[in-house]
């Protein structure tokens, strides 16, 4: 019984999955499979944000042409161009830790990590001026999705981030090689995912008028 | 590896390329289906290149590649959907 729970466990399945779902059948899991829950649970999270978002869209369209134009397009694109180059910064730390360069992988989570934080600052600089311009969650229906969204996502690059720290902690203190650096993907899996979020949002709050 | 680290960056540049290519069809444009179908397939090819290239699934789990694609093939439907309405 023993045995067999260490045989599960080992080939990444937890016993939880079906076999043709191990790593064995399937191919490689990066990072591990609880981080990956995690990441299935929150593209449901966000998949309801965006099924609501159509649904008002149909209900309420007036709201949902003139809305983009009220935001400040340009910070939505600089969030995009940082958020996409910190997966960048990410990939490449990942192919320095396989190289068993443990200074240049530090180098660039420092710089994901840069980017994480230029972003919060774009967003809560755009928040500010929204609120200058007079826009709130009561605005329209559109600003309602809006900061439903992007707050959400907001507090996703904030954790994030502190993980990314956490990870440049373990990574001095010896915890990840070329041979052992599964916690290290797995934050790197998380923060694509959540990179992956803001090339969906962009195009449904910045773009499509 | 020098060929990894150059896709990678290849990879980047196309990316911020197709995001300034997507603004400005928004700018310029107003939401017909042909800017929409155009948009909705640039942000499947993002989606597909992250998911592929910096998540690395292309040589991972083909499951877990499966459910992320099939997420960016049902919401730039949805977008396109969205334009006849």
């Amino acid at each position: 019984m023993n045995n067999n729970m260490n045989s599960e466990q080992s080939n990444g399945s937890l016993g939880i999955f079906p076999k043709s779902w191990s790593e064995q059948h399937a191919g490689r899991i990066p990072g591990n499979i609880p981080i990956w829950v995690g990441i299935l649970s929150e593209l449901t999270e966000f998949a309801i944000f965006f099924v609501a978002y159509f649904v008002a869209k149909f209900y309420y369209p007036d709201v949902f042409i003139t809305g983009p134009q009220s935001l400040h397009t340009s910070l939505g694109v600089a969030n995009t161009i940082i958020l996409l180059t910190s997966s960048y910064f990410m990939a490449k730390a990942m192919v320095n830790i396989r190289l068993d360069n443990l200074a240049k992988c530090e180098r660039y989570l420092w710089l994901a990590f840069f980017c994480g934080c230029m972003y919060l600052a774009v967003k809560t600089w755009e928040f500010h001026w929204n609120d200058l311009q007079g826009f709130s969650t009561n605005t329209s229906e559109f600003f309602t999705v809006y900061y439903y969204m992007t707050f959400n996502h907001f507090l996703h690059v904030g954790w994030a981030s502190c993980a990314i720290l956490w990870v440049i902690f373990r990574l001095r203190s010896g915890a990840y090689s070329a041979q052992n650096n599964a916690g290290l993907e797995a934050l790197a899996v998380y923060w694509h995912m959540i990179d992956l979020m803001w090339i969906l949002i962009f195009p449904l709050l910045y773009v499509l008028r | 590896m020098i060929k990894r680290c150059g896709k990678l960056e290849w990879f980047l540049f196309t990316l911020i390329a197709i995001t300034l290519f997507n603004t400005f069809l928004g700018e310029r444009f107003a939401s017909t289906v042909l800017v929409n179908i155009i948009i909705a397939a640039t942000v499947t090819y993002k989606g597909f290149t992250v998911i592929d290239h910096f998540m690395e699934l292309k040589s991972g789990n083909k499951h877990l590649r499966f459910l992320m694609k099939f997420y960016f093939l049902i919401f730039p439907s949805m977008i396109i959907i969205s334009a006849f309405y």
